[in-house]
């Protein structure tokens, strides 16, 4: 195989044909040049092609992963228009119908007083919980005595649905804004509170052992090593809770308020407004997923050491 | 059968920097279904032994023999049964920054760069009475990490590093508070042959920059002769000195420009130690040797 002459010496030897033609022939076989590197002689290609295909490729991503949404939305338009009779559409409006009453509502600023109730509930009870489950959660892996003494009342406690105990709370508590922010603050307490025993406990031994050989007293070896190393499950606690908060408080507001997402769900119903019940649902559907995917960025954040890929 | 110390016989040699008199470690096995009330593990049988200040001692011995159980006494993180520990003349009461440990599985802090896992041993309290403040402590953690040839990795997590160099800011890390006294539990060990080797040359000329006393423990013979002054030598469980040998193989900092491993000279130490532990490593895997954890639990080797 003669594959010594390239594309250097190729213009005296063949001077009729272009270089791209005597490449091809002096390389004597064609294939061996299109099968490996990229060609030197045109450098632009290989690049616009790779970006054309992770281009196409994301869009083909993001395509499948809307797919089924956008059809749930389709049929949420097309099946009460086509497929249901009269009767049956009053109780399931199409989309465009539920969007309009939505509209309407954030026109006349009713959708930002329930949105606004509600979420002042959920933030005052979720910040509780967040500060006293982690605090008392510190203290428990700290005072192991405590911990063995507390953790059998925690369990009756934890596996007591929190919504069992909401009639408990407004006979206690009223039935204003104490009581759900304290069923609230009671549903995301448990995940906060287990996760930050559980990550505070479970630091890597060696790692204390190398701490303590660089002289550090407990309270420092607590402050330096297990709660940094902790922060991360916590977080994952503090993402639980948070999910939790805003399942509890709809709930809670459907029982009794006189403002709030869950009310409004309600009122709407009782009051025959079907498209605005739905707009309510809708909204505490996008309120749920906006908080979780806040929380998972902050946990994310939070956790980024323990991610042993080579790319942060 | 008897040790053998140098400075022992040279008449009213200095204090030694550490010494050993007579240390035994027993641990409380925990209750097993065969031994329901637990059982007395003898770790460690009446270790007499010295190191002078600015020695590099290594401690060679068949898995079992307590190795790590004289480097966690000698760092202060577990108390000898009996006898005693003296750094300076002193009685050892824990751990100290005049003692750095560097663990086989580099224990780095994995939340902190490579810069701030080196400056973790000098944010105590000591520290900040001599006035060194947060640039003094990142400026001479970025020293250290120079000096095990990582500068430019200041910024890097534990987890973008590789094995080497995740324990070269380890050594960095147990260097950087200036302990005097280096112990190392065969921080090489988890490593691949070339950069261990590497790392040893690395050592040897850290070693000798700092003027530090170093204990290496080490289960690799090749390793114990090439970094040791002196090799010392345990017998399987319980772990007691077998033997001192001391190693003269001239200045060991340029091996890595002769060759030393080749050498006939290195050969024969090699070929000694090797006589004095083969023994040992057999009746240690007689008894099936099992580690015992620093909380009595047991686990095999």
């Amino acid at each position: 195989m003669t594959t010594t002459p390239t594309i250097d010496s190729v213009p005296t030897t063949d001077a009729a044909a272009a270089p791209e033609d005597a490449r091809v022939r002096n390389s004597d076989g064609a294939p061996a040049r299109s099968d490996g590197a990229p060609d030197p002689a045109k450098p632009g290609r290989p690049a616009g092609k790779f970006l054309l295909s992770k281009v196409f490729r994301a869009v083909k991503v993001a395509v499948w992963r809307s797919a089924a949404i956008v059809l749930f939305l389709l049929a949420w338009e097309l099946v009460p228009q086509f497929l249901l009779g009269e009767d049956t559409r009053v109780f399931l409006p199409p989309l465009h119908d539920v969007l309009l009453a939505l509209r309407d509502a954030i026109t006349t600023g009713e959708l930002w007083e329930h949105l606004s109730a509600s979420l002042t509930r959920s933030v005052a009870g979720f910040s509780i919980a967040v500060t006293a489950g982690i605090t008392l959660g510190l203290a428990l892996s700290w005072y192991r005595g405590l911990a063995s003494f507390l953790t059998p009342l925690l369990e009756l406690f934890r596996n007591t649905a929190a919504l069992a105990l909401l009639p408990v709370f407004v006979l206690l508590l009223g039935i204003g804004e104490t009581s759900k922010i304290t069923i609230v603050a009671y549903a995301s307490f448990f995940p906060v509170l287990l996760n930050t025993i559980a990550g505070a406990t479970t630091v890597d031994p060696l790692l204390i052992r190398a701490a303590r050989s660089l002289g550090l007293s407990q309270l420092r070896l607590f402050q330096k090593v297990i709660l940094p190393s902790a922060v991360p499950t916590i977080f994952t606690g503090i993402r639980m809770g948070g999910t939790a908060s805003i399942l509890v408080l709809i709930a809670a507001e459907m029982v009794g308020a006189k403002a709030g997402l869950g009310f409004q769900i309600v009122n709407a119903q009782s009051s025959f407004l079907i498209p605005q019940m739905y707009a309510g649902i809708l909204t505490v559907s996008l309120l749920g997923l906006a908080v979780n995917v806040g929380l998972v960025r902050l946990e994310a954040h939070f956790s980024r050491w323990r991610t042993f890929a080579p790319t942060r | 059968m008897t040790p053998v110390s140098t400075q022992q016989h040279q008449g009213n040699p200095p204090t030694p920097r550490i010494s050993l008199r007579a240390v035994t470690k027993d641990f409380q096995v925990r209750p097993a279904k065969d031994t329901p009330s637990g059982r007395v593990l003898r770790a460690l049988e009446d270790i007499t032994l010295d190191v002078a200040a600015g020695e590099l001692l290594t401690l060679v011995g068949p898995s079992g023999s307590g190795k790590t159980t004289l480097l966690d006494i000698l760092g202060g993180l577990s108390e000898p049964t009996t006898g005693e520990v003296l750094v300076d003349g002193r009685p050892v009461s824990g751990p100290g920054l005049d003692r750095g440990i560097v663990f086989q599985q580099y224990a780095l802090f994995p939340w902190r760069t490579a810069l701030a896992n080196v400056a973790f041993g000098l944010e105590g309290p000591q520290f900040r009475r001599q006035g060194l403040g947060k640039e003094e402590r990142l400026e001479r953690a970025r020293e250290y990490l120079a000096l095990v040839g990582l500068g430019g990795f200041e910024e890097r997590y534990p987890h973008e590093l590789s094995g080497g160099m995740k324990q070269r800011v380890a050594i960095a890390r147990s260097l950087a508070h200036e302990p005097g006294i280096l112990l190392m539990d065969e921080p090489f060990a988890a490593l691949d042959a070339q950069t261990r080797e590497q790392l040893q040359d690395e050592l040897l000329r850290i070693w000798s920059a700092t003027g530090t006393t170093a204990v290496f423990i080490t289960h690799g013979i090749e390793e114990a002769v090439y970094l040791g002054q002196r090799v010392a030598v345990l017998s399987s469980r319980p772990g007691r000195l077998k033997a001192i040998v001391d190693i003269d193989l001239g200045d060991r900092t340029i091996g890595a420009e002769r060759d030393l491993r080749s050498t006939p000279e290195f050969v024969a130490y090699r070929h000694r130690l090797w006589e004095l532990l083969h023994g040992e490593v057999a009746s240690a895997q007689r008894a099936g040797h099992q580690k015992i954890q620093p909380d009595g639990t047991e686990r095999a080797a």
